[in-house]
């Protein structure tokens, strides 16, 4: 598995599409901030009202918008709580998988690796090193911008940061879990992409919350991969904080064997 | 040249293997066995179950029935699996990165630390000077070559090349040939499938002949050289008059009426007595001359009886 891994860490460093998708984060975050600038900082203010993109009377409401929003609630909203990491790493991924089928490289690596376990573990590996490195450089880049910003919004503690970090990579591995899944299942971009955008952007989910809890039974919901990036917590406050480590670690873990179990069925 | 107790060892043997695709069988019931040290032509039409059957050897398709054993050793056992070298149908390769950047993926999937072996490869496959060009860049001959490239890594004992001369050009087809000869020479065991049967005949040293997912015949080279005899063809216009005057001059010669005008001769050793002696019994002789049964013949001669079953 680790030849394999060593395959794919190579391949990762050279591919464009895992460059380009960070920079879709980042420009993401340059836009949210640039855009809270205008509507927060008196410097920011003062610009929007030259170019008429606010009025007098909206300003002093505006100024109100990040209350009680520090830097890594900032970071959440942007990243995470609407979806669009998940949405942009998942398409990495399912761009990451669909090569090796669409190629046909994977023939070279089936040839020689006949337990189909060693594959997914890699592909696993590989997508948790990614959505490492994606979610420190994003925070950085978030932490630098608001920097930049005229510290728009007062810092996080450093132990927030890391028990946020920390359980946010357990459930977005397993999201990558998942979409390496669909990938395996179908072995289609246009499924993969698919998936990447209803599941990752939360429109399976969210409606389905929504209509489920009309009717009292849509609690379970909120155990699941989209809602707990949502609705996770912050800080650590008890013992109950650590579920999000629980619903991470368990859909890595199922996804990763049904996803095992599909490409052993399945001949190459 | 190979030894005897090599020959009796088997690179490739298949026991009874069967890939059922829903209720059709794409290969039924084969039972192959490639020597060690063999080129093995792989023949069949398009559809006929290579490319299943080679798949299955190869690991990629599990079988629904059979065995497969490589060098003596279930097919599933990973160290035989170093000893495979694979191209099956296109090759499998990244179009975004370079054919050296693909060769040594391939090289890291196996675990090679030293990638000196890539730049052999590359070299063996004229590779070498592709440099920066991206594989989506690649004729289809080049992609075809860094194909043979990526099997040939790790040195293994035994080649699966699943139509390799697809889309190479004339000087191409001679440099592959050229080095599957030198693979050959140096002790490497080949099975190749090809639908350029001139080209397969200049290089395999047996053959297995698959129709509808049956094997129906594994023939050597001598064995096919036996069967392949020369014969004299004649054309004329009374084909039954001249068939009767053969048969009455020519006691010895063995006559088979071809078509409405031709008959093939075989066992003559001078064509120009037969043509005196028909002329001189104003039997007109249109063409004639002598004339070797080769692969493609056979091959098609093979799926016609076989088609009447």
């Amino acid at each position: 598995m680790f030849n394999l891994l060593n395959m794919d860490l190579y391949r990762v460093k050279r591919s464009k599409s895992v460059y380009v998708c960070f920079l879709l984060l980042a420009a993401a975050t340059v836009l949210v901030y640039g855009i809270m600038w205008l509507l927060e900082a008196p410097n920011g203010q003062e610009i929007a009202l030259r170019i008429g993109m606010l009025v007098p009377q909206e300003a002093a409401e505006a100024e109100s918008i990040l209350d009680g929003i520090d830097s890594l609630g900032f970071f959440r909203q942007i990243c995470l709580d609407g979806g669009m990491y998940n949405l942009i790493f998942g398409i990495w991924v399912m761009l990451f998988i669909c090569a090796d089928f669409q190629s046909g490289f994977i023939k070279n690596i089936m040839v020689l690796h006949q337990n189909r376990w060693n594959y997914i573990g890699s592909k696993i590996m590989t997508a948790w090193i990614v959505d490492g490195c994606y979610l420190v450089l994003h925070l950085l880049f978030a932490l630098l911008m608001n920097r930049l910003f005229d510290d728009l919004v007062p810092y996080a503690g450093w132990k927030d940061i890391l028990f946020y970090l920390s359980w946010v990579w357990f459930v977005t591995a397993a999201f990558a879990a998942l979409i390496i899944l669909i990938c395996v299942l179908t072995r289609s971009v246009a499924a993969g992409s698919l998936a990447a955008v209803l599941l990752g952007g939360g429109l399976v989910v969210t409606p389905l919350y929504g209509v489920l809890n009309m009717f009292h039974i849509g609690g379970w919901l909120e155990y699941s991969i989209y809602l707990t990036c949502a609705m996770g917590p912050q800080k650590y406050t008890s013992v109950k904080s650590l579920y999000v480590y629980a619903v991470g670690f368990g859909f890595l873990i199922l996804y990763t064997l049904i996803a095992g179990s599909v490409l052993k069925k399945k001949d190459i | 040249m190979m030894s005897t107790e090599r020959r009796d060892k088997l690179a490739i043997e298949t026991m009874a293997l069967t890939k059922m695709y829903r209720d059709k069988a794409a290969v039924k019931n084969v039972t192959l066995k490639v020597r060690e040290g063999e080129i093995y032509g792989f023949i069949g039409r398009n559809g006929a179950g290579k490319s299943t059957a080679l798949k299955m050897v190869s690991g990629l398709a599990s079988p629904t029935e059979g065995e497969i054993r490589l060098f003596g050793k279930p097919v599933s056992d990973p160290v035989v699996r170093r000893r495979l070298g694979v191209l099956i149908e296109a090759a499998g390769l990244y179009p975004n990165m370079t054919a050296r950047q693909n060769a040594v993926m391939k090289a890291r999937c196996m675990g090679l630390a030293d990638e000196r072996s890539v730049d052999t490869v590359l070299k063996v496959t004229g590779l070498a000077d592709a440099g920066r060009k991206k594989v989506k860049h690649f004729s289809m001959g080049m992609k075809q070559r860094l194909g043979v490239a990526l099997a040939l890594l790790g040195n293994p004992d035994l080649l699966l090349l699943d139509e390799p001369i697809n889309g190479l050009d004339p000087e191409g087809i001679r440099e592959l040939r050229q080095l599957l000869l030198k693979l050959h020479a140096e002790g490497k065991t080949i099975l190749i499938s090809s639908h350029i049967l001139g080209e397969l005949s200049k290089i395999a040293t047996s053959y297995g002949i698959i129709k509808d997912g049956e094997l129906i015949e594994q023939i050597s080279r001598e064995e096919l050289e036996e069967k392949c005899q020369d014969y004299f063809r004649i054309e004329v216009q009374d084909v039954q008059r001249a068939l009767v005057m053969i048969q009455e001059t020519f006691p010895d010669v063995q006559a088979e009426v071809f078509d409405a005008r031709s008959i093939r001769l075989y066992g003559v050793q001078d064509g120009s007595e037969v043509n005196q002696m028909l002329i001189e019994n104003r039997v007109s002789v249109y063409a004639s001359g002598f004339h070797h049964m080769d692969l493609e013949e056979y091959f098609l001669e093979r799926m016609g009886k076989e088609g009447g079953r």
